[in-house]
């Protein structure tokens, strides 16, 4: 490490390549922390996990037995172990007793995104509560038609309060906190939603995946969805090589380019659409219907192949847009994982080595800083894998039972588990602990360097 | 001008490329990974607007744009998830905005392949430079060589056809490249070692077989390639060294000469670019000889004839004799005697004359003496009653005050003083001058005078003592002395004042008309002007109570604070002995001495050949001691070597050197005492887990005790008589025990964990401020009862830290990964546990610059009567070489100066019309917030570079007069 450090110093490493590869040492070296200790509030199992994303300190949890718990994830409530293990207590529970908690399950509990004086839950009772986070009193709620299975808010957001809603009835609802009404519904998807993200690129488009096994992504300010991924459209054949490849002159190799067949260049300027990126800042969709009849005919109600596209047989049980932007992982009851190339709506074919995952629940995916590894719930065991190759990096056995939710803290790198047993456990990266006395010639593992 | 950052996508890892295409149809940009934005220009090379075209590769290393292809065609280096390296060609369709793959490809290439030299027609082609081959690849030719194992950092390319490049390895290698080829095929590469440089980042090809190496770990360099080799092998010929600091990885202030002006010693430099440097503000007078002298009232220098070169006669006046020295045979300074000179009086002023004569002024006369005899030739007699005040001359012109107001001029004939013109003025006169600034250097046409009573200053022509200018100063202060210059083509009139200040204005030297009145503050005390020449260079040296030298420099005048106390007088003594010397009286003392270079730092450099880490100063042992690391290659086996090095303070010679182990970093050095030992030591912690303690004994290092740690000790800190160190994420405290038989050990006391590491620490009291890796500032204190170390608050940020300093009991300064600097405050006045438990975020500023230390002190001189003198400073060394000081103002100072800098941020742009605010906003991958509590002190100082003006348009905005806001900005450039 000191070497690391003498280098940043130096110049001979850009400061955040120090820090991304610190951070990778970090994530590679997860465990279970021996060090931090969230005691669960809850008696039922837990459903959503997530930190605040403003100062990355407090854990809001939501479990079946209808509570929400925070905790400080940055200091703990007492010591034990010689001071060596920080226990982290809740710091407020609501649940069925509070005079207006949820009377079911919460199933989904996320943070307002600016800051952490409000938060939000979706219950199985049909409802979703807008909460005062400092006098746990509920400011708004949303009266819902079914089971709520997943709420979420766009972190970019700068000119809307929506949050949007996944439940049992086949419409997606946005909520306006501001308001404190129904802002508007989106009509696409043939059974319930379970799971619902807002794009990491843009404030306005919001994907969501059903239990018909569909994964629409939907620019907010339009009706209709605007793409439907569907499994069997993969990204293979992307770029149409030079025809005459062994061209020795010039002249032939640029001939060869321009006539080059209709139909491939229509094809990849269809799927390209996104590639603008400076305009997909403001719009992302805003070329679209200008580029081609094609895309206005998916509307809903106009029935088309492409609108009855499937991105996994069974329902669509998590989502998980990447931090940059350009990749969506989706978990499905089929027990797969699939990477999707956003701009272009492909399957990467990724053959991601899930063994099984749990079917019957939404669960919450998380992605590791960089985009480099995929946190998944695979019944009792959380799964690491390796985003580009598919191939399992770590596996986290701790929890008794399936585990519903995870979540990865970018800011310390640890990753927060919830499952069935009613466990929140906490990976962390491995920190050598010693004796408070460093003395004794028995200990001498060279923990200098990491 | 646009933004072409994106919300979508990762920055790369590898740094931001961009490229332009070698026939201008677009500039590519790649700036996060899997995105490559095309910029296209149209055919009125006007900028269309940009798209991003999807890029697989994802770990791209370089990406250029080839030579010769009919549409823009890009070639890409990268590696796969396998490590692999290969390169891939790609052509641009800006039709389609998508890449069609390209006529090329090569795969599996050198691991350390990272670099693309596009060839230009007529051979085209890419060159990949990889750390064992070479290869040449185009569409129809692939040739490699192997080279020696060296990582190439940079290229220039020789000729316009390509054929010849010269590369640039991380050692300082210099090689050249050729390509040989029969037409237009390419039939092989060829590589020759021309030679050692500074260790490049970029390769220059300029003419004429000059190349500028530029370079970022040591100083850059302007080299000649010679046609054949010098005695050891070298066609490298270094014609001019250009002083690079960077990277300053550690730095300590240290005042050597003990003037109460603090020096930074800096360790500069990487691999064997290596060195330490000195860096002083202000000018510097190396004394040559000095002899105890009080009261002297003037100074004049005089040649012994008019054709010699160098001054002979060194003329000093005392109230009631003047005294003559001479440089002898001998070259020594003795006292003499000039027989038609004066000497029971004292002398107002003294000259060179033409004709080989010497003129003398004194109270009741003017004299005019041979320099040859020695002897009076001709005398001028006050009239009865009057006596005379003060006098200047030329070489043939005389100018006298005499009480009442008279004034009287007088031309030097040979052996004949004559009286020219008299006139009477209305209120007496506090001081004149005539030297000559027009085409004649030895006739001055015009004279200006200092007046008592109505405070002006006149200028009257010559010979017949016209008034032509009256310039009234305003104000109660007299004007002490007043001076013709010019500097750089420009005609000044000087006039300094008997408080301090001085007034410079334009001078048109035809109309005599006096315009830009500028008034700045050098000291407390009456300032005497003089002119002197270095260097063929005049200069202007101001003695007062802060000796000052004006110069100037893109015409504009600067003052430049010379490393002396406080002068009385100064007069150029251009001896044959002493070239170049000034003779300056000063506390009682005259000194004859050589003056520095006229510039504003001064910066030593002691090349080390190896890279120094940290360094301390040990005032009682005269020493600094240094970690430094030393790079060895021999038959490709690269090692490294750890040393422990005691040098000596003024000479930074090796006095002594402690071995390190392999691989044991050292990685803090501090020097200290503890409680209940007299002993001053250097403590070293490594990387090793170990802290030696070292006492330098007969110029040694000598190892007192030695203590293991279970991890890198990152920071050394003298804590309440102990010694605290910084081991991995624990903070730890250890006493210093004598043990039964005399010996002394560290023994640990106490720690404190939960830092994920701890890398910075700085301590006050018995508060402890620890900059954490990736976990900002926390604050700990050590309870002395329980003997134990807590945590009392931190900052919840997620901070990358890169150093830390606490500027008060309250206030801690942090500088982060993403080139941001932030201040923090303790809350102790909190109603909550929670508030107290938490440092807030008072300030916030982007610096632009990595940070790898603070320091208090200053490199100016502080003189604690004035208001500068009481504001606290820090300075930083960074990365890029940088040296900068953050002041902590008074508030009201603050609110004044911020409004200023709203003000000039309206009036300056930016290089390109950037935005200054945007520009110095906080910022990292988390969050971009505006700066607040920190200021721009480049941008307000900017302000004294504009035009009247835009001075007047923010001067009226800011409601204060030009002088006002002049003076004040003045002030703040003294922090530096």
């Amino acid at each position: 490490m000191w070497r690391e450090i003498g280098d940043r110093e130096a110049g001979k490493i850009r400061p955040n390549a120090f820090a991304n590869r610190f951070k990778r040492n970090r994530i590679e070296s997860l465990q279970l922390s021996n060090h931090k200790d969230i005691v669960s509030a809850h008696r039922g199992s837990i459903n959503s996990l997530q930190v605040d994303l403003t100062e990355g300190r407090y854990l809001l949890s939501g479990a079946s037995d209808a509570s929400v718990a925070a905790y400080d994830v940055q200091r703990p409530t007492e010591y034990e172990g010689n001071g060596i293990i920080g226990k982290h207590k809740c710091l407020f529970v609501v649940d069925r007793t509070h005079e207006s908690g949820h009377q079911y399950a919460v199933s989904s509990a996320v943070w307002y995104p600016i800051d952490t004086g409000l938060f939000v839950t979706g219950s199985y009772d049909y409802h979703i509560n807008v909460w005062d986070t400092n006098t746990t009193q509920v400011v708004t709620n949303f009266k819902m038609p079914g089971k709520v299975y997943k709420t979420a808010m766009s972190s970019l957001a700068t000119s809307h309060m929506l949050i949007a809603a996944g439940t049992e009835d086949v419409q997606v609802r946005l909520c306006d906190i501001a308001s404190g009404a129904l802002a508007h519904t989106l009509s696409g998807h043939r059974d319930g939603v379970m799971t619902v993200e807002w794009s990491s690129s843009s404030e306005w488009v919001l994907v969501t995946g059903g239990c018909d096994g569909a994964i629409r992504f939907w620019d907010i300010r339009r009706a209709g969805c605007f793409l439907v991924l569907d499994q069997s459209q993969s990204q293979l054949g992307r770029r149409p090589p030079i025809l005459d490849r062994s061209a020795t002159n010039k002249v032939s190799s640029s001939k060869s380019s321009s006539p080059s067949p209709n139909l491939p260049v229509k094809a990849r300027a269809a799927q390209r659409k996104l590639s603008n990126g400076s305009s997909m800042k403001q719009s992302p969709i805003a070329k679209i219907p200008a580029k081609g009849p094609l895309r206005q005919r998916l509307h809903p109600g106009m029935l088309s192949a492409q609108d009855r596209a499937t991105a996994h047989y069974g329902a669509v049980t998590g989502l998980k847009v990447t931090e940059d932007g350009m990749h969506l992982l989706s978990a499905g009851s089929d027990s797969r994982l699939r990477l999707w190339d956003v701009e272009s709506g492909r399957n990467t074919l990724v053959n991601f080595e899930t063994v099984r995952l749990q079917t019957s629940k939404p669960m919450q995916l998380a992605t590791s800083q960089n985009s480099a590894l995929v946190f998944v719930p695979c019944m009792t065991t959380v799964k690491a894998f390796d985003m580009w190759s598919g191939r399992t990096d770590l596996t986290f056995r701790g929890h008794y039972e399936c585990v519903n939710c995870c979540y990865f803290s970018f800011q310390d790198q640890e990753l927060y588990t919830g499952g069935n047993d009613r466990q929140i456990l906490v990976w962390s990266p491995s920190r050598l602990v010693y004796d408070e006395m460093d003395e004794g010639p028995h200990q001498d593992q060279d923990n200098w360097s990491d | 001008m646009g933004d072409v950052s994106d919300r979508i996508g990762r920055p790369t890892d590898n740094g931001q490329i961009g490229i332009i295409d070698p026939e201008c149809r677009l500039i590519g940009l790649h700036l996060y990974d899997g995105l490559f934005k095309v910029i296209p220009f149209d055919n009125k090379g006007q900028l269309k607007e940009a798209f991003n075209i999807r890029l697989e590769e994802l770990q791209v290393l370089d990406i250029k744009f080839l030579y010769g292809c009919s549409k823009p065609t890009i070639v890409v280096l990268y590696q796969d998830n396998k490590d692999a390296r290969h390169v891939k060609t790609y052509e641009v369709s800006l039709k389609d905005k998508d890449f069609v793959e390209g006529p090329w490809s090569q795969n599996n290439l050198d691991n350390g392949a990272a670099l693309l030299i596009p060839v230009p027609p007529p051979l085209c082609g890419v060159l990949i430079i990889g750390e064992e081959t070479i290869v040449y690849c185009s569409a129809n030719a692939f040739k490699a060589i192997p080279i020696k194992p060296s990582i190439t950092r940079a290229y220039g390319r020789v000729d316009s056809d390509g054929s010849r490049y010269l590369l640039g390895d991380y050692n300082g290698l210099l090689q050249l490249l050729v390509i040989t080829h029969e037409k237009e095929k390419v039939t092989g590469l060829k590589i020759e070692l021309l030679g050692e440089t500074s260790i490049a980042s970029t390769i220059s090809y300029l003419d004429n077989a000059v190349v500028y190496i530029g370079s970022s770990y040591g100083d850059s360099q302007l080299i000649k390639l010679n046609m054949h080799p010098d005695a050891k092998g070298s066609y490298v010929e270094v014609l001019e060294r250009y002083v690079n600091l960077g990277p300053i990885v550690d730095f300590c202030v240290v005042d050597l000469e003990r003037q109460g002006q603090g020096q930074v010693v800096t360790c500069s430099g990487a691999y064997k670019d290596g060195s330490l440097r000195v860096v002083r503000n202000g000018i510097g007078i190396n004394e040559q000889a000095s002899v105890e002298l009080q009261g002297i009232k003037g100074m004049w220098s005089l040649r012994s004839s008019t054709e010699d070169a160098f001054d002979t006669f060194l003329v000093v006046s005392f109230i009631s004799e003047t005294r003559i020295l001479a440089m002898n045979m001998e070259d020594e300074l003795e006292e003499t005697e000039i027989e038609g000179f004066c000497s029971e009086v004292q002398t107002l002023f003294c000259h060179d004359a033409v004709y080989n004569q010497l003129v003398q002024v004194t109270s009741s006369s003017v004299r005019l003496v041979s320099s040859i005899t020695r002897e009076l030739r001709n005398e001028w007699n006050a009239p009865a009653g009057y006596s005379i005040n003060v006098a200047t001359a030329n070489a043939t012109q005389v100018l006298l005050a005499t009480g009442g107001g008279h004034l009287v001029y007088l031309e030097i004939g040979d052996g004949v003083l004559t009286e020219v013109k008299h006139s009477q003025l209305e209120y007496e006169v506090s001081c004149l001058d005539i030297n000559p600034i027009g085409e004649n250097p030895s006739y001055s046409q015009l004279a200006v005078v200092g007046m008592w009573t109505d405070i002006s200053v006149r200028l009257f022509s010559l010979p017949d003592l016209n008034l032509i200018t009256k310039e009234p100063l305003g104000g109660e202060i007299i004007p002490r002395s007043v001076l013709l210059c010019a500097f750089e083509g420009i005609s000044y009139l000087l006039c300094a004042l008997g408080d301090g200040h001085l007034l410079n204005f334009l001078l048109n030297t035809t109309t005599g008309e006096l315009t830009d009145r500028k008034k700045i503050s050098l000291g407390t005390q009456p300032i005497t002007l003089r002119t002197f020449s270095s260097k063929n260079t005049t200069y202007v040296f101001a003695a007062s109570d802060r000796p000052t030298v004006i110069y100037s420099s893109n015409k504009k005048l600067l003052y430049s604070n010379v490393n002396l106390k406080e002068v009385s007088h100064m007069c150029p003594f251009n001896t044959a002995a002493f070239p170049d010397s000034l003779a300056i009286a000063k506390e009682g003392e005259l000194t004859i001495g050589t003056i520095d270079d006229i510039q504003k730092l001064h910066i030593r450099s002691i090349l080390l050949g190896e890279q120094p880490r940290r360094i301390c100063h040990q005032e009682q042992s005269r020493t600094f001691a240094i970690c430094s690391v030393k790079y060895n290659q021999s038959g490709g086996d690269e090692s490294e070597m750890h040393v422990i090095r005691l040098l000596d303070d003024q000479t930074f010679d090796f006095i002594s050197t402690y071995p390190l182990d392999t691989f044991e970093y050292g990685c803090s050095i501090l020097s200290c005492s503890f409680s209940d030992d007299s002993s001053v030591y250097y403590c070293v912690g490594t990387a090793y887990g170990r802290i030696l303690v070292f006492m330098v004994e007969d110029g040694k290092l000598q190892l007192i005790a030695e203590k293991e740690t279970k991890g890198a000790v990152y920071s050394l800190n003298a804590f309440n008589g102990k010694l605290l160190a910084a081991i991995n994420q624990k903070i730890q405290l250890y006493k210093w025990m004598l043990r039964d038989d005399g010996s002394r050990e560290l023994q640990s006391e106490c720690g404190h964990h939960g830092h994920i590491l701890a890398l910075y620490v700085q301590t006050r009291g018995d508060f402890i401020v620890v900059g954490d890796l990736m976990k900002s500032i926390s604050l700990l204190i050590y309870k002395h009862e329980e003997g134990a170390i807590e945590e009392r608050a931190r900052d919840y940020n997620a901070n990358w830290m890169s150093a830390v300093e606490i500027l008060d009991d309250d206030v801690y300064l942090g500088a982060e990964n993403s080139f941001n600097i932030f201040t923090v405050r303790k809350n102790s006045e909190g109603a909550t546990d929670e508030e107290r438990g938490r440092l807030d975020v008072v300030g916030e500023y982007h610096l632009g610059e990595f940070i790898n230390r603070f320091r208090h002190g200053s490199l100016v001189m502080r003189l604690p009567d004035s208001d500068v003198g009481q504001i606290p400073t820090v300075i930083f060394g960074s990365v890029n070489g940088v040296i900068g000081v953050i002041a902590s103002l008074p508030h009201e100072q603050y609110v004044f100066l911020e409004k200023l800098q709203t003000s000039l941020r309206k009036v300056i742009k930016g290089v390109g019309g950037l935005s200054h605010e945007h520009w110095r906003s906080f910022n990292n991958e988390k969050k971009t917030v505006e700066a607040k509590n920190f200021l721009d002190g480049d941008l307000i100082e900017s302000f004294l570079d504009l035009n009247r003006s835009k001075m007047d348009e923010i001067a009226k905005q800011m409601g204060v007069s030009v002088e006002e806001l002049c003076k004040r900005v003045e002030d703040l450039t003294r922090l530096h």
